[in-house]
């Protein structure tokens, strides 16, 4: 703690912790009224004033939700693509880091950099060239198309060399000495002591690509091909008008297994995001 | 290796050793250069050239150069005014807020020292910033109902009008900012709770001695201190809010007419609604030369209040 101010409680502080508890109602109240209204019948979910606690448990619109779409293919189908591409991305970042780090080859800071330039290129860039790319690869409308480009982190080979450059050298030293080569050194030393770089960098690109709309809504068109928040814009499209129930036991159908991985995680969640952010 | 090697480690390595590290070097960064020149340098280069043609999509042989067109029809769209002072618009109001409330928070944060609820206050304004902005956006739409939204009910009982959240073009940007701001806000208070508690206590201390007041301590330490992250979330959040997508679109698909329109969606339309993807690859190099032309001035300003240690 860096603030001296004692823990008297002065009105400075009262107001402090009135304001923060305020604040926290509002960032959870939206979610609760979600899991409320999706236990209402329609009618109720309209009525005035809103409903924080159901009046009863009903599963009709959770029902609704499942008739019209296969929520669970969906979730199946994001968990795949989120896996697959944070698998990815730490085997490949992770031997990139290394590459960059503390092997040598003509050209290396050079590679470095230009991968680092493209951090500065926003998706929207080259999002038109890649679906032409997909087209002719007769990927369009696969998950190839979203987990291939996934696999590429300019940041996550940034983040991860950033940690490996502090590691000693002597370790890599006495491995050599030993007869290791890169592959051993890498696999033996450098990555069994990066588990809290490669935790993070593994959360953020979990929650970022299992989160992603604007590629699934790109690439994907296939009904059995979506995913978690492809599903939201299907049942805003169809209940939109009418059934905020239905719409809101879908919205908690997609809200409860990150609040279940966020409760059972939420340390390593809080501890990884500002790791990557005090590093990058 | 033989024993001269042993001991003078640091001396120049033999040229098969040096080639063979060269070589595993070469593989270690091979899959993600050869990603990296497939779905980002070559897209890049791509959408330059794109960005210069009239591209059909189902029979790319009809294709032609068309030099700047896709850039002069562009500026003449009134649109494209639109769609970029509603871009500005939520990037200037969303960074203002994400550093002024987030600074706040954290500050707020700081003076509760009981670790549980600290930490407590810490995970719950987290929470929104985990889930998908699709999810977020779509239970916003329904408390920002004009009528039946359980925002304007508790307005309703402080006495304030009914406010058209949704449908009139001033308050459909204010909703966008909103919700962006409400969903990530945990981020910023997360990072500036981290750059508080890395300001030395001795520093506060010494100030006590001096007797210095609440605000000298603020101006005088605090912020100084903090302005490397104060920078570096203004770099992020900007960066951020210029590209946004999908908040605006599922909040309000764009609407009331284009009110709530960024830049990416007006790529979007014209890219994957109307396959117009020579324009969309110009509009998209656009966003691409603003954000990098503001980022550079922005650094080169942070100079003159951004103190390192």
């Amino acid at each position: 703690m860096s603030q001296l101010q004692g823990r008297r409680l002065n009105p400075a502080n009262i107001i402090s912790i009135a304001l923060i508890g305020l604040g926290m109602v509002v960032m959870f109240a939206p979610f609760v009224w979600m899991f409320s209204t999706s236990f209402s019948t329609v009618r109720e979910a309209y009525s005035l004033p809103p409903r924080w606690i159901p009046s009863a448990f009903r599963l009709d619109s959770y029902q609704r939700v499942i008739k019209f779409i296969p929520l669970y293919l969906y979730m199946w189908n994001s968990l795949k693509i989120t896996g697959l591409i944070t698998i990815g991305q730490l085997i490949f970042c992770s031997a990139a880091a290394y590459g960059f780090a503390r092997l040598r080859f003509p050209g290396r800071d050079w590679w470095f950099a230009l991968l680092l330039s493209s951090m500065m290129i926003p998706t929207q860039v080259t999002i038109v060239p890649i679906f032409i790319l997909m087209n002719r690869l007769h990927l369009y409308n696969t998950h190839a198309s979203l987990i291939l480009p996934g696999l590429i982190s300019a940041f996550g080979v940034f983040f991860l060399r950033q940690y490996f450059l502090t590691i000693p050298e002597e370790l890599e030293e006495s491995a050599r000495i030993d007869g290791a080569g890169p592959l051993r050194i890498f696999t033996r030393i450098f990555i069994p002591l990066s588990g809290p770089s490669l935790s993070a960098l593994a959360i953020i690109t979990f929650l970022y690509f299992w989160n992603e709309l604007f590629r699934p809504l790109i690439f994907l068109s296939d009904y059995n091909l979506k995913t978690v928040p492809l599903a939201m814009v299907m049942l805003q499209g169809q209940y939109g008008a009418g059934n905020t129930a239905v719409i809101m036991a879908g919205a908690s159908m997609a809200v409860l297994p990150v609040l279940l991985v966020f409760i059972v995680a939420q340390r390593y969640i809080v501890e990884g995001i500002v790791l990557t952010g005090l590093k990058g | 290796m033989n024993a001269t090697d042993l001991i003078n480690p640091k001396e120049k390595k033999s040229r098969s050793v040096q080639c063979k590290e060269a070589m595993a070097g070469y593989l270690f960064i091979f899959p993600t250069m050869l990603g990296f020149l497939i779905f980002i340098l070559g897209p890049m280069l791509a959408a330059i050239i794109l960005s210069c043609f009239s591209w059909d999509l189902l029979s790319p042989q009809e294709s032609h150069f068309i030099g700047l067109t896709n850039f002069s029809r562009f500026f003449s769209d009134p649109r494209a005014a639109a769609v970029y002072l509603n871009t500005f618009f939520f990037v200037i109001c969303e960074v203002g807020l994400f550093i002024s409330i987030g600074l706040l928070v954290a500050m707020a944060l700081n003076r509760t020292f009981h670790p549980i609820i600290q930490y407590s206050i810490k995970i719950s304004y987290f929470f929104p910033y985990v889930t998908s902005t699709a999810v977020a956006a779509v239970i916003w739409s329904f408390l920002f109902g004009t009528d039946l939204g359980a925002v304007n009910y508790y307005l309703g009982l402080l006495g304030v009008n009914k406010i058209p959240w949704l449908t009139s073009t001033d308050w459909a940007k204010v909703s966008v900012i909103i919700v962006d701001v409400w969903k990530n806000i945990g981020f910023y208070s997360l990072m500036f709770l981290a750059g508080l508690q890395n300001i030395p206590a001795q520093l506060y201390e010494a100030a006590n001695i001096d007797g210095v007041n609440g605000w000298q301590r603020f101006s005088k330490i605090t912020l100084p201190l903090l302005s490397p992250t104060v920078f570096f979330l203004m770099i992020i959040g900007f960066i951020n809010s210029f590209q946004i997508f999908d908040t605006p679109y599922m909040l309000t698909r764009g609407g009331p007419g284009d009110a709530t329109r960024s830049v990416v969606m007006y790529i979007y339309e014209h890219g994957f609604s109307f396959y117009d993807m020579g324009f969309a690859s110009a509009v998209g190099l656009t966003l691409f030369v603003i954000i990098i032309i503001l980022t550079i001035i922005q650094f080169h300003f942070s100079k003159n209040w951004v103190h390192y240690r």
